[in-house]
């Protein structure tokens, strides 16, 4: 193999892995301050597909990549006021099934509303035509999926290390019950998160809607291997998911090019050999598993 | 020999020490204190010798058998039973439910592959756990559920749980913390009257009144260091306890 | 909930069994009584006892599966392979299904029990759909890929052709019969108390004395086997095997059933699966969004009657018993 080749195979895997970044960041957030798994996640960016196919049609791309996370952290906003904070108090598997429920819902509705082929996403010209970045020919709309991410990842870090917000939410991802004696409303914020995370899933949904089909099955595709990369990076971590995400990408990127039958096993086998070698995640807390 | 023996067992969380070079005997039918301000490592040490921790360095042995490394559960069937500071109960069961899982546990070991076995087969288990549950004064509360009794009624469940595995040492953590007057005194009872037909105890207390009543020997920890042990009136002459209760760290 | 310690007197254990026997005996006469169709009892069957082992697992320990197609499905294409390479025997092959699905059963238990709660259900969920992708490409020469297994052939018993449901559903039945008894046995065993106070306080249980560890891995695996018999039989009647069999929608499905009956009852299950198989091919006749409406009344009872209809049944009960003064004990 080249190195030119290489390269090209580490760039594409990048790319596939902010898109598992994204919506692993949304999961972690939600699971490590609410203690919620949202096994409704998938269906999140699958919406924000369905939103962005929409809206480029009726009104361009930019208002897509603008209004699409925007409509998603409203919707975030909604469903942990309407559904989810009820079920706080509710044994945890309560959550995971309602959560389940939720996913299978809004799949359904999808497929009712768009029907069940996959839907021809537009992307604006300059971005569909490969390009020239020095080591082959790369798609520029991918190129920018990558960049996206790490702005979201900076973005995020920002908001943790310098807000009150952030840091609320880092204490609260911590030790719940601290926060609560503290006096700090919690519910607040935890909607606020859930919203976070919806938004993050939607711009992975608007962005990666291209590479990922958009079907209404694509909700579920989609988390199956992000909850995984919640699981390797460590629950709850932030730069677990992103170094567990950008790895699963790469991982898958080259079992493409080297052995297609294995491209969908591939990460599981990673996860596997990951749970079994280190339990708690590559950046997990100790304690947070067992 | 003794029936427990901590020789130098030492722990550390991080950069903290909780344990220290700590030594502890226990003689078989003895109650054993341990007392100390809060924070000075004693429910560090009663997780170190049931297997909920591991020491950094030092050894627990057990009726001359190492206990170090090995499962809790495995502890637990070596004849070492334990009360938790925040009573472990099993909520959504009956009484009755609760001490016969541990008369099972007796019975059947760590585990066994009985799931065809007919209900019949555990009148007996049955009947062990309405005698424990009796001699901890909850005979008429067989069949409530756990989660509904009173917090002095959860911990004297969680006696009765602890006896039906037939310990050879049991371990108490602040049994009677949080309970009012007239509990703590059956409890009290409950545990002179095991001491008097030779239960082995260990007790970690706050409460002083319960553990001069109680305890033969009494070893007193601050942070994560054994400062005295031997008899109580001896601990209650030591300048050093004096100056960890009253001068420094008093709670 | 069964409980061990609740004295059963041998009358009312057989009464409940002459009950179990007479609705599975009656289930292909009456089904077209309402609707229904008599071959439909096949699946109703095979689905009700897939979800009778998911609830030895769920109802009892609390460790919610997402992963139980992999025993379903592993179990239907080792079952069929044997009928078609090695012997087109029943028995045989009900055999081998059932190994192959407990030994998936296995490898999947050893990786996702370590941690519990929250992390088995994603760990159960991610770990079958490696094998859904493995049963579609890489092992696609065996499996038949997307297209499925096909060419298998009528299983035989003693050298009767199964080939007609009339035939198949007898056989069927008292298999289902015989796993219902063993289900009630294990429910109320020692073991069962054990399985309870595994979901009621894994710690107390530990310092009780108890290899949780090892409890939590042999409730796996039995479930497991349970869901593997019951795909197999399925697989045996149908001589055709999807592999939608492996995917995570197929593990959803048994779940909702399993709520919608009654998690912990043993007979809700099955009673959900029969309700929802009901519904499905009677509903999915006239209205498209079948599984939209599923989905819909899973919620529902997710959010307002966790117990699901053997919950609401009691509760309805309760209600006409207190309106009407009467024994709400009897």
């Amino acid at each position: 193999m080249e190195l030119s080749e290489f390269l090209l195979q580490m760039v594409s895997g990048l790319q596939r892995g902010s898109i598992f970044v994204l919506i692993a960041l949304g999961l972690t957030m939600i699971f490590g301050t609410l203690g919620v798994v949202n096994f409704a996640h998938g269906a999140l960016y699958m919406v924000g597909a369905y939103l962005g196919y929409v809206i480029i049609q009726e009104a361009g791309h930019w208002a897509a990549f603008i209004g699409v996370p925007i409509l998603l952290f409203v919707l975030g906003i909604a469903l942990e006021r309407g559904l989810i904070r009820y079920f706080y108090k509710r044994p945890v598997t309560d959550q995971i099934l309602v959560t389940f429920g939720l996913a299978l819902v809004i799949q359904e509705l999808m497929r009712w509303i768009f029907g069940g082929t996959n839907l021809p996403y537009q992307l604006p010209t300059w971005a569909a035509v490969p390009m020239d970045i020095g080591i082959g020919f790369f798609p520029p709309w991918r190129l920018l999926i990558i960049g996206v991410t790490a702005a979201v990842v900076l973005a995020l870090f920002l908001m943790f290390r310098y807000t009150r917000f952030g840091l609320v939410v880092r204490a609260g991802m911590r030790d719940p019950e601290m926060l609560k004696l503290l006096g700090v409303n919690v519910t607040q914020r935890f909607a606020l998160v859930f919203g976070i995370g919806a938004l993050l899933a939607g711009i992975a949904g608007v962005m990666g809607a291209s590479t990922t089909g958009l079907v209404p099955e694509v909700g579920m595709d989609v988390l199956v291997p992000s909850f995984l990369v919640v699981v390797i990076g460590g629950m709850g971590s932030i730069p677990g998911a992103v170094l567990a995400g950008l790895l699963l990408g790469i991982a898958q990127s080259f079992t493409i090019m080297l052995y297609p039958p294995l491209t969908d096993v591939i990460l599981y086998v990673v996860a596997a050999v990951v749970l079994l070698v280190r339990p708690r995640g590559l950046l997990g807390l100790k304690g947070v598993a067992e | 020999m003794a029936l427990l023996d901590v020789h130098s067992v030492s722990k550390s969380f991080g950069g903290l020490a909780a344990l220290s070079n700590v030594d502890l005997q226990v003689e078989a039918g003895r109650a054993h204190a341990i007392i100390g301000p809060n924070g000075a490592g004693k429910s560090t040490l009663v997780n170190t010798i049931t297997g909920r921790e591991i020491p950094d360095t030092g050894t627990v042995t057990f009726d001359g058998a190492p206990l170090v490394g090995c499962q809790p559960h495995e502890i637990v069937q070596r004849g070492i039973a334990r009360v938790f500071q925040t009573p472990e109960i099993f909520h959504d069961m009956s009484c009755v439910e609760n001490v016969t899982v541990a008369a099972l546990a007796h019975r059947d070991g760590a585990f066994k592959l009985n799931f065809l076995q007919h209900p019949r087969k555990l009148r007996a288990q049955r009947e062990s756990a309405e005698n424990c549950l009796a001699r901890v004064g909850l005979q008429d509360k067989l069949d409530a559920r756990a989660e509904h009794l009173s917090r002095g009624d959860k911990r004297r469940l969680e006696l009765a749980i602890c006896l039906a595995n037939q310990p050879r040492l049991l371990l108490l953590d602040e049994p009677t913390a949080g309970m009012a007057q007239h509990d703590t005194q059956g409890t009290v009872e409950v545990l002179r009257d095991l001491a008097r037909e030779g239960m082995t105890q260990i007790v970690i207390e706050h409460d002083m009144d319960v553990v001069f009543s109680l305890a033969e020997q009494i070893t007193v920890l601050h942070q994560g260091s054994v400062i005295a042990s031997g008899s109580p009136d001896a601990v209650r002459e030591n300048e050093a306890v004096h100056e960890a209760y009253l001068g420094g760290a008093h709670e | 909930m069964i409980n061990p310690l609740r004295s059963e007197s041998v009358q009312r254990e057989a009464a409940v069994m002459a009950g179990v026997v007479a609705v599975f005996a009656a289930l292909p006469f009456a089904l077209p009584l309402i609707g229904g169709y008599g071959e439909l009892a096949v699946q109703m069957t095979a689905w009700a006892i897939f979800a009778l082992g998911f609830d030895l697992l769920v109802g009892f320990t609390g460790f919610l599966s997402f992963g139980h197609a992999a025993f379903w499905g592993v179990a239907m294409y080792a079952s069929c392979l044997s009928l078609i390479h090695l012997t087109p025997n029943v028995i045989p092959a009900l055999i081998i299904g059932v190994v192959a699905g407990t030994l998936v059963g296995m490898l999947i238990g050893y990786l996702t029990l370590r941690r519990y709660g929250i992390y088995f259900a994603i760990l159960t969920l991610a770990f079958s759909q490696m094998f859904y992708f493995i049963a579609l490409s890489p092992l696609q020469g065996i499996t038949g890929g997307d297209n499925g297994l096909t060419g298998i052939p009528n299983p035989l018993f003693f050298g009767t052709q199964l080939g007609d449901w009339h035939q198949i559903y007898p056989m069927m039945a008292v298999i289902a019969v015989g796993a219902v008894y063993v289900a009630r046995r294990v429910a109320r065993s020692p073991y069962g108390l054990i399985l309870r106070a595994i979901r009621s306080n894994e710690t107390r249980l530990q310092y009780t004395g108890v290899n949780v560890r090892g409890y939590r891995f042999v409730a796996f695996l039995l479930s497991g086997a349970f869901a593997s018999l019951a795909g197999t039989m399925l697989a045996m009647y149908e001589t055709y095997v999807p592999v939608q069999s492996l995917f995570w929608a197929t593990s959803g499905e048994v779940v909702m059933m399993s709520v919608i009956g009654g998690l912990g009852t043993l007979f809700g299950p099955m009673i959900g699966a029969g309700v929802v198989l009901y519904l499905e091919n009677v509903l999915s006749a006239s209205i498209e969004q079948w599984l939209l409406i599923l989905g819909a009344i899973f919620m529902a009872f997710v959010i307002f009657l966790p117990g699901g209809i053997v919950e609401g049944v009691a509760r309805l009960r309760r209600l006409v018993l207190s309106r009407t003064g009467g024994d709400t004990n009897a």
